[in-house]
C-alpha cells in the first residue's frame, strides 16, 4: 500500500506544475517588479529598493482609496450579510415553498457582474434611468446617484450587495438545511422566542458557515474591479477609487508596472492582515461560547 | 388550547415571511426586467418621463447587436476561452484533488491550506506580470495568455472542490483495485474515475462560469482579435443614450446562456457555493 502510495506524487505533477509556472512565477516576477522604477514600454529599469513602497506609503492618494477601499468593503459586506441572514432564515421558515423564491433571488448572483453592472446603470443613471425618471414623474429632484461623492460611494455599495447578497444567502441557507431541526422543536415547545432560538441555537450552529462567508466576501471585495469599472469608474474624480482601481490606473493607465506592482503587495498585506485578525477575533468570541 | 394558539400563530408568521420575501424578489429582480423591457422598446420608449410600462415591443435590437455587430465573434472569443479553461483546469484539479485525497491527513491538510491562502491574492498582482510578460513573449490579444490566466485563479478552487468530492469516495475501492493489482493511474481511471463524475461536472460549471464572467483579465489581456463577451459589453456605447435598447438587448443575449445552465444544472450549484464552507 505504501509503495503504491507513492506512485501518486506524480497526479501532483500537471496540476502544480501549472501553478508554478503561471502562479508562482508571475507572482514571484510582480514581487521583484515592485523594487524598479520601471514604465512599461520604456528599455530602462532601476532598481530602487523599496523606492516604490516609501513613495506609496507617503502619498495621498494612496490612503485615500484604501479608505475608500474600507469603507466600500464594510459597508457592503455588512449590508449583504445581514439581507442575506434574514433571507436565509426566512427561506428556512417556508420549507418547500421556498424552492422558487430561493432561486429568483439568486438570479442577480449569476448574471455576469459586468452585464449586473449595467443592469443597475441603467436604473441610476441621472434622468432617464428607472429611478430617476421615476422620482421626476412626481416632481421629486433626486441627488446624482453616481455622480455625487457621498451617493456614488453608497451607489457602488448597493450594486455590490445586489449582486453578492444571493451568495450569501446560499450558503447560509444551506447550512440551516443542515441543523438539526428537533433541537429547534424542542425550544419551540418550551416556549423559547424566536429572538432566543436564534441567538442561542441557529447562529451558534452556523459559526464555520459565517466565518466562510465573511472571509471570501472579504477578500473577494479587496478586488473587486468590474463593478466600479462599469459604474462610476472609480469617480467621480478619486470618490470611489478603491486600491484596485489605483492599481489599475497606475499599471493599465500610467504604465507605471513597478509602482503598480508594490501597490499589489501592499494589498495583499492588507488583506491577509485583516483575514487573521478577523478569523482570531470571530474563533475567539466562538470559544467563549456566546455571542 | 394553548397548542392550537401557537399553531395559528405559526401560521400567520409563516404567510407573513411569505408575503415579505416575495415582494423583496420582486424589487430584487427589478433591475433585470427593466432592462429586459428596455431591449424590446425602441429609443423613443426608453427615454421617457415618467418612464413607458406599456409599448410596442420590438425584437429588432436583439437582431441588430447579434447580426449587425460583431456579437457573434466576442461570443465565439468568449466559449473559445471557456473551453480553454474548462479543459485544463478541471483535469489537472482533478487529478491532484485525488492524490490530495489519498495521501496521509498531515501532508494534505499544509498543501489545502496554501491552496486556500492563495484564493486571496489580489487578481490586480497577477494580472500586472501577465501583462508584462505578455508583452515580451509578444502574447496579448490571444486565447492562450487568457487561458493561462484563468487556469491560475482557477485552479485553486478547483482543487480544492473536487478534494472534496475524492474524499466522499472510499479508500476500500482503491485498496480493493491495488489488491487486484491495479497501479495507481489505473485504480483511478477505471475504477474512482466514473464514481467522479458529478464532482467533475460541478467543478466544469464553476470554471465555466468564472471564465465567461471574468473581466479583469480579459480586459487587459485581450484585443480586437480575443474580446470577450463582458469586455465588449462594457466597452458598447455606454454613455450614449440612444443606444441603450442596443446594450440593453446585448447584455440580455449575454446572461441568457448562462441563467439557462445554471437552471438547468441547480443542484449542482449549491454543491459548489459551499464547498469549504462544510469541513471537508
Amino acid at each position: 500500500m505504501v509503495r503504491w502510495q507513492r506512485g501518486l506524487w506524480l497526479f501532483f505533477l500537471p496540476s502544480f506544475g501549472l501553478l508554478a509556472v503561471v502562479l508562482l512565477w508571475p507572482l514571484a516576477y510582480a514581487f521583484y517588479l515592485s523594487f524598479f522604477d520601471y514604465y512599461l514600454g520604456s528599455d530602462e529599469r532601476s532598481f530602487v529598493g523599496f523606492g516604490n513602497y516609501v513613495a506609496l506609503l507617503t502619498e495621498a492618494r494612496l490612503w485615500a482609496s484604501m479608505w475608500t477601499t474600507i469603507i466600500i468593503a464594510f459597508g457592503s459586506v455588512g449590508l449583504e450579510f445581514v439581507v442575506g441572514f434574514a433571507l436565509a432564515l426566512g427561506l428556512y421558515r417556508l420549507h418547500g415553498s421556498a424552492k422558487v423564491l430561493s432561486v429568483l433571488l439568486f438570479l442577480p448572483h449569476i448574471v455576469t457582474p459586468v452585464v449586473a453592472s449595467l443592469f443597475l446603470k441603467w436604473i441610476l443613471a441621472s434622468n432617464w434611468g428607472l429611478l430617476d425618471a421615476t422620482l421626476l414623474t412626481f416632481n421629486i429632484t433626486p441627488p446624482d446617484w453616481l455622480g455625487d461623492p457621498f451617493w456614488a460611494k453608497l451607489s457602488v455599495i448597493f450594486a455590490d450587495a445586489w449582486i453578492f447578497t444571493p451568495l450569501i444567502m446560499m450558503v447560509l441557507y444551506a447550512a440551516l438545511q443542515g441543523l438539526d431541526h428537533a433541537l429547534i422543536e424542542a425550544a419551540q415547545i418550551d416556549g423559547a422566542s424566536n429572538w432566543r432560538i436564534l441567538r442561542h441555537i441557529i447562529i451558534p450552529a452556523l459559526i464555520p458557515a459565517i466565518i466562510f462567508t465573511i472571509s471570501v466576501r472579504l477578500m473577494d471585495v479587496f478586488r473587486f474591479f468590474d463593478i466600479i469599472y462599469v459604474l462610476t469608474g472609480g469617480g467621480p474624480g478619486t470618490a470611489t477609487e478603491t486600491i484596485t482601481m489605483y492599481t489599475y490606473q497606475l499599471g493599465f493607465r500610467m504604465l507605471q508596472v513597478g509602482k503598480a506592482s508594490a501597490l499589489g503587495v501592499i494589498t495583499l498585506v492588507v488583506v491577509a492582515v485583516l483575514l487573521l485578525s478577523f478569523n482570531k477575533l470571530l474563533n475567539r468570541i466562538y470559544r467563549a461560547g456566546d455571542i | 388550547m394553548r397548542k392550537t394558539d401557537n399553531f395559528a400563530r405559526r401560521r400567520r408568521e409563516r404567510l407573513l415571511v411569505f408575503f415579505a420575501l416575495s415582494i423583496f424578489t420582486i424589487l430584487n429582480l427589478v433591475p433585470l426586467l427593466w432592462a429586459l423591457l428596455t431591449s424590446l422598446k425602441d429609443p423613443a420608449d426608453a427615454f421617457t418621463i415618467p418612464p413607458t410600462l406599456i409599448f410596442e415591443p420590438t425584437l429588432e435590437y436583439h437582431r441588430q447587436v447579434w447580426l449587425e455587430n460583431d456579437f457573434v465573434r466576442f461570443l465565439m472569443n468568449s466559449l473559445i476561452v471557456s473551453a480553454g479553461t474548462v479543459l485544463i483546469s478541471v483535469p489537472a484539479g482533478s487529478l491532484a484533488a485525488y492524490a490530495l485525497s489519498r495521501i496521509p491527513r498531515r501532508s494534505a491538510g499544509p498543501i489545502l491550506s496554501t491552496l486556500f491562502t492563495i484564493r486571496m491574492f489580489p487578481h490586480m498582482l497577477l494580472a500586472i506580470p501577465f501583462f508584462v510578460m505578455g508583452s515580451y513573449l509578444h502574447m496579448i490579444d490571444t486565447y492562450p495568455l487568457l487561458i493561462l490566466a484563468l487556469v491560475a485563479i482557477n485552479q485553486p478552487f478547483t482543487i480544492w472542490l473536487m478534494h472534496g468530492f475524492f474524499l466522499e469516495i472510499p479508500r476500500d475501492l482503491d485498496e480493493a483495485a491495488a489488491i487486484d493489482g491495479c497501479s495507481s493511474w489505473q485504480a483511478f481511471r477505471i475504477v474512482i474515475l466514473p464514481l467522479a463524475r458529478p464532482g467533475m461536472t460541478v467543478a466544469a460549471l464553476f470554471s465555466l462560469l468564472l471564465s465567461y464572467n471574468e473581466f479583469l483579465f480579459a480586459l487587459v489581456l485581450t484585443g480586437v482579435d480575443t474580446k470577450t463577451l463582458p469586455v465588449a459589453i462594457a466597452s458598447f456605447g455606454g454613455e450614449d443614450i440612444t443606444s441603450w435598447s442596443l446594450s440593453a438587448a446585448g447584455a440580455i443575449g449575454i446572461m441568457l446562456p448562462i441563467v439557462v445552465i445554471m437552471l438547468l444544472l441547480q443542484r449542482h450549484l449549491v454543491r459548489g457555493l459551499t464547498a469549504g464552507a462544510v469541513k471537508g
